[in-house]
């Protein structure tokens, strides 16, 4: 598929920035399955310095100050995406979800090098983040998917599926740092919400899991026109399969991430991927305005 | 036995129950023989004889004590400080001890450094499964912010690394502890050794030890080298978390020494990518930072978001080598207590040769199996918390429900659990200043390596590290930490011939900005000189009048007190008298009860009342203004002379037991000490700090603080008194400190109008409002003018404002005071005209001059999703 995707974050502040340094994490990586075109990160003011770099998960990172005094910020980015269908683990695969576990525990060892390297990396994303703490009530969540002796790749789908059906979405309830057991107990929130949920779930019984944020095509209601700016960023999760690579899951929608998933970047949890992140002096209270559009391209 | 029989009289006295161990002892071989390295020490203890020891041992506690070497720690009162006693004994390393414990310490940084660049680079040591990843990812100063290595500079991380050491009791070495984020003890390393030079100065000339000043001198090339692809004369500035941290008396000792501006985060600001400091005359380019804040303070932008302490975007200009930080952001994950573990395999795998120096016993519970026996809490096993550094859990001291919480805790992140098997020390000898004789204690070690200057530019492999010849000491338990310890050492490593005596003092300084002191004064440093003054000078008055008060009390304080001058006295200092009506026992009537004192029920109330102002508990009374100066103070400390310091510290002293005053004369005398030592304090700042801005902004703040306080003074006493007259006039003078010029010029005779000419007008006199005016507007002239703007700033217009309305007044309208009505209404309408522009003129400078940059706020993200 081909995009063209726009993303406007506007801050309109009470009182005047004097300076601000921040960090963004707005431009696509590219991937096997998705390449961009055309880039551009758009900031206005216009700032002094700006610096691209990539950060210890590979994302890449703008840095940028502004010195002027401002009453206003906004970080546009446009880009031409083209995406191709993300591969995919064999359904059929029968490891039980328990030797995943095992192999992803400290002490494990792999015969393959390569699998073993893999292992290694992916133990990060087994660890307590920022916003995600293993716990035994996550862990209880989860076994109700991971039975005993389950393949790992039906437990995972099995889970995805649960939260889809179970949880209901509601952009009203969740703050931007609702805890985990928050969401478990009242049943709803944010697509970040369920897969810092699934993340917990997964992490609790000894699987990695690590956060994905990007953007999701929408659809309009048949049989109406989609409106302008009416997309979302969007967040869903990878799982580790040991020997294949990170598995995508979209709970939100209980779905796998197909070609109509963007993928901005990767991290820990939400804390790794903020889009726009920024210390400055003055300001006051803001407004904030985001307008996302991801627009088939002809 | 001890064989005491080569030893005089005077050794043999000193050694009496000096016993001999199973253990090593670093004074006593097991056949009781004196070790070799000791004899040339003792010998000369026997010269000085028992008597000369303890003279010189108490010599150099007051000299420590007068230096204000004194460290706070954060859970501590603010201005409750505690300091050390400094053993005139040292540790005594010997020549062929110290080259292997050398180079296993060099060993040991080549180590770190290397695996400190793998860590942030290739990560190899976790990709070939030699450091587990969740011991290194877990820990609080692992920065993932700096785990990328698109710019690395080609120059060590690990510039200067702190390594705590033991001999243990096997006479082995052990390294107990790395420091690599903020090393500190270098700084009192030396303060004790110039201490100590000072008060044994034969020993330390003739002893054949080896010099400290080399490697200081190496420390400040080293840095300078860091930014010489900037700059010839490099801005090198030492980051400290501030006055109130435990470190912060070595952080401003050593700026003086090594000629660095000390600066806090709020100082300093990235602006056109670059790092700059704040100062009264704009922004100053800083080259390089010694940090002494860890890593996840530094920068709120990509490390903790709740830093006030760090610098937003510091880790970006750092990555883009706009500046240099030593030691780089990152290093702190070297501290973590159980890479002990790994450090054989580390050193075989990085370095390719053997490790030279043991760790102590360790065990990490990330691997399963130390897991299992550490959660059975076997004895004498005591357990770190990765992620709660500093903290020692000894299980055994935990009720049953906090021992059930801490194995689920470590079960639930076992990477994060460290045990460790204490360690037992060599016993060393050290004085005991009370029972006068040596006695065996457990040390510890503090040593120092710095990366060579001359090859930091050379490949990772090729480059060296330089131990500190020297270093800190403490009496303590194997690894307890420095702060708890109450006795410390000098380090002296045997030289195989005596050594030049090089003065610390005047051969270690770096090349000298002639600019210093000028406008590159940071404006934090002004802003905290202004109030140094002015609560200096707000203290020196309130215990004059105190002083006054308490002297009418003691004279007046039984007779009617309408008869004396007490109310109005009470209202100079902005005190309610008590409230004499009530039948309530305050504890001052209890106490005097018990006691079966004469003095009447009236005389003790306002006595308590005045002692209250010495007590802790008053707010404006003496210890809370004292602890403002003092707050100040220690903000500018390597402003301030150290005469000027070591006075500020004997004031501390007189403060601590200020509030234990008993009785309204001892009461006086206190005072009576308090005014000639605050007098002494200023005489001497005014005597040793360059008169540059830096004074002029001290000077700034106690002028206008006395100015207010004399108009306030003279409108009380010639105005608003209950009881005007002679004897009201008296006491301000007397508390102005006039009393004696208006004697030799009027005699005794007082007069209104004498007293007005004296107090307001005669400008050759340095307490008349006149006086003061006139050094105010030079003064606030000389400053330097930020924006350049052609029009008087509004400090000038202030002054000139007061100074014109003080010229321009009809002075015969003021004549006959005493019987004129119209002439006090004239009085106190000039006195007003005065005091308004006064009180505004503090917020003026502050506005021009101090640094008002807000805390930098976090740009918070709300972000819609679906």
């Amino acid at each position: 598929m081909k995009y063209l995707l726009r993303h406007t974050t506007r801050y309109d502040y009470t009182s005047s920035v004097t300076l601000s340094h921040n960090e963004a994490r707005l431009l696509l990586r590219d991937l096997p399955w998705q390449k961009c075109e055309n880039t551009r990160l758009i900031i206005t003011p216009e700032p002094l310095r700006q610096h691209e770099r990539r950060d210890f998960f590979g994302n890449r990172v703008v840095y940028f100050a502004i010195q002027d005094i401002h009453d206003s910020l906004e970080v546009t980015v446009e880009s031409q995406v083209t995406t191709q269908p993300r591969p995919q683990p064999d359904i059929g695969m029968t490891t039980p979800w328990e030797t995943v576990a095992e192999q992803m525990a400290p002490g494990s060892h792999h015969q393959n090098p390569v699998t073993e390297a893999a292992c290694l990396e992916a133990r990060l994303f087994t660890l307590d983040s920022p916003f995600i703490r293993r716990q035994p009530e996550l862990a209880e969540f989860a076994m109700e998917s991971f039975t005993p002796g389950r393949p790992l790749i039906e437990a995972i789908l099995h889970l995805n599926r649960r939260i889809f059906t179970e949880f209901k979405y509601d952009p009203e309830f969740s703050t931007l740092a609702t805890p985990v057991l928050d969401v478990l107990h009242n049943r709803k929130g944010v697509c970040q919400d369920f897969a810092h949920l699934a993340i917990g779930a997964l992490r609790s019984i000894g699987l990695a899991a690590r956060y994905v944020s990007g953007y999701l095509e929408t659809l309009p209601p048949p049989g109406q026109e989609k409106l302008l700016g009416a997309d979302a960023s969007h967040a869903w999760l990878g799982v580790f399969v040991p020997s294949w690579g990170w598995m995508e899951i979209d709970p939100t929608n209980g779905s796998t991430p197909s070609e109509r998933y963007l993928t901005l970047g990767w991290g820990r949890d939400y804390a790794d991927v903020t889009p726009l992140k920024g210390v400055m002096n003055g300001g006051g209270a803001h407004d904030l305005h985001v307008a996302v559009d991801v627009l088939p391209a002809p | 036995m001890l064989n005491t029989s080569a030893l005089g009289d005077e050794l043999r006295q000193l050694l009496d129950n000096y016993p001999v161990t199973p253990g090593y002892d670093e004074l006593v071989e097991p056949d009781g023989n004196i070790r070799a390295r000791w004899q040339g020490v003792l010998d000369e203890l026997a010269d000085l004889g028992l008597d000369g020891l303890s003279q010189r041992s108490e010599e150099v506690q007051n000299l420590l004590h007068e230096n204000g070497v004194t460290f706070n720690v954060y859970e501590d009162d603010a201005g409750k400080l505690r300091s050390w006693q400094l053993d005139p004994l040292p540790y005594v390393i010997s020549t062929q001890d110290w080259e292997p414990l050398e180079q296993g310490l060099i060993q040991r940084s080549r180590l770190l450094e290397a695996l400190v660049e793998d860590l942030y680079g290739e990560r190899r040591v976790i990709r070939d499964g030699i450091l587990p990843p969740e011991l290194v990812y877990t820990h609080p100063a692992w920065l993932f912010a700096a785990a990328d290595n698109q710019h690395r500079s080609e120059r060590p991380m690990l510039i200067f690394h702190g390594m705590d050491v033991i001999r243990d009791h096997l006479g082995e070495w052990r390294v107990m502890a790395d420091w690599t984020q903020a090393p500190s003890g270098a700084g009192y390393a030396l303060e004790n050794r110039i201490l100590l030079a000072r008060a044994m100065s034969t020993l330390y000339r003739d002893a054949p030890l080896r010099r400290l000043a080399g490697f200081l001198q190496a420390q400040h090339r080293c840095l300078a080298q860091l930014a010489q692809h900037h700059r010839e004369e490099p801005n090198i500035v030492l980051l400290t978390p501030g006055p109130g941290s435990p470190g912060y008396f070595e952080h401003a000792w050593l700026a003086n020494y090594m000629n660095f501006s000390l600066v806090e985060g709020g100082d300093l600001v990235v602006r056109d990518g670059q790092v700059a400091m704040r100062t009264l005359g704009g922004l100053k380019t800083v080259d390089v930072i010694v940090r002494q804040i860890t890593d996840p303070w530094c920068d709120p932008l990509e490390l903790r978001g709740d830093s006030l302490l760090g610098v937003p975007g510091l880790m970006q200009a750092a990555r883009r080598g706009e500046v240099e930080i030593a030691n780089t952001l990152g290093v702190g994950v070297l501290e973590h207590p159980a890479l002990t573990c790994f450090m054989p395999a580390l050193c075989e795998f990085l370095l390719g040769e053997p490790l030279l120096l043991k760790g102590r016993e360790t065990r990490w519970c990330g691997e399963p199996e130390h897991l299992q026996d550490l959660l059975q809490f076997p004895p004498r096993w005591q357990l770190r918390d990765i992620s709660d550094p500093g903290t020692v859990i000894h299980p055994e001291h935990l009720t049953t429900s906090q021992r059930e919480r801490l194995q689920q805790a470590m079960q639930h992140s076992p990477h994060l659990y460290v045990g460790q098997l204490p360690m037992q020390a060599a016993s060393t000898p050290s004085f005991n200043s009370r029972e006068q004789r040596l006695q065996p204690q457990p040390v510890n070690l503090r040593l120092f390596s710095l990366a060579d200057p001359g090859e930091m530019k050379k490949p990772a492999r090729e480059r060296q590290h330089r131990i500190m010849p020297g270093g800190l000491a403490w009496v303590a338990e194997p690894g307890t930490p420095v702060m708890e310890s109450t006795l410390v050492k000098d380090i002296w490593v045997l030289a195989p011939v005596t050594q030049p005596h090089v003065s610390l003092l005047r051969q270690a300084h770096g090349p000298v900005l002639v600019t210093r002191d000028g406008k590159d004064l940071p404006s934090r440093v002004a802003d905290s000189l202004f109030w140094m003054g002015r609560y200096g000078e707000r203290l020196d008055n309130r215990t004059r009048l105190l002083r006054e008060t308490l002297g009418h009390l003691l004279e007046d304080g039984q007779l009617p007190l309408d008869q004396t001058l007490l109310p109005d006295l009470f209202t100079a200092l902005e005190v309610e008298l008590p409230d004499f009506d009530s039948t309530e026992d305050t504890p001052a009537l209890i106490r005097a009860r018990k006691m079966n004192s004469r003095s009447s029920r009236q005389f003790i109330l306002l006595r308590e009342k005045l002692l209250d102002q010495l007590g802790e508990q008053s707010m404006d009374g003496l210890p809370w203004l004292f602890s403002h100066f003092l707050r100040n103070s220690r903000a500018v400390r390597d402003h301030l002379g150290d005469d000027a310091w070591r006075t500020l510290n004997s004031l501390r002293q007189k403060f601590n037991d200020l509030p234990r005053t008993q009785g309204a004369s001892s009461g006086r005398r206190s005072l009576e000490d308090l005014v000639t030592h605050l007098a002494a304090f200023f005489g001497l700042c005014n005597e040793t700090m360059p008169h540059h801005y830096g004074w002029r902004f001290m000077d700034i703040g106690r002028f206008i603080e006395r100015l207010l306080t004399s108009l306030e003074l003279l409108k009380l006493a010639l105005i608003t008194a209950q009881q005007p007259g002679i004897p009201l006039w008296e006491v301000v003078l007397a508390t102005t400190d006039n009393l004696t010029v208006y004697r030799r010029r009027y005699r005794s005779q007082l007069h209104p109008t004498a007293i007005l000419d004296l107090l307001l007008f005669d400008e050759t006199n340095p307490r008349s409002v006149g006086y003061m005016l006139k050094r105010l507007g030079r003064q606030i002239e000389r400053l330097p003018q930020p924006g350049s703007s052609p029009f008087r700033s509004r400090e000038t217009r202030l002054v000139i404002e007061a100074t014109s309305r003080l010229h321009l007044v009809d002075l015969d309208s003021l004549v006959d005071l005493d019987t004129s009505r119209d002439a006090r209404k004239a009085l106190e309408a000039l006195l007003d005209q005065l005091i308004d522009p006064i009180s505004s003129l503090s917020d003026a400078i502050s506005h021009s001059h101090f640094s008002h940059a807000e805390t930098p706020r976090q740009l918070v993200t709300l972000q819609t999703s679906v």
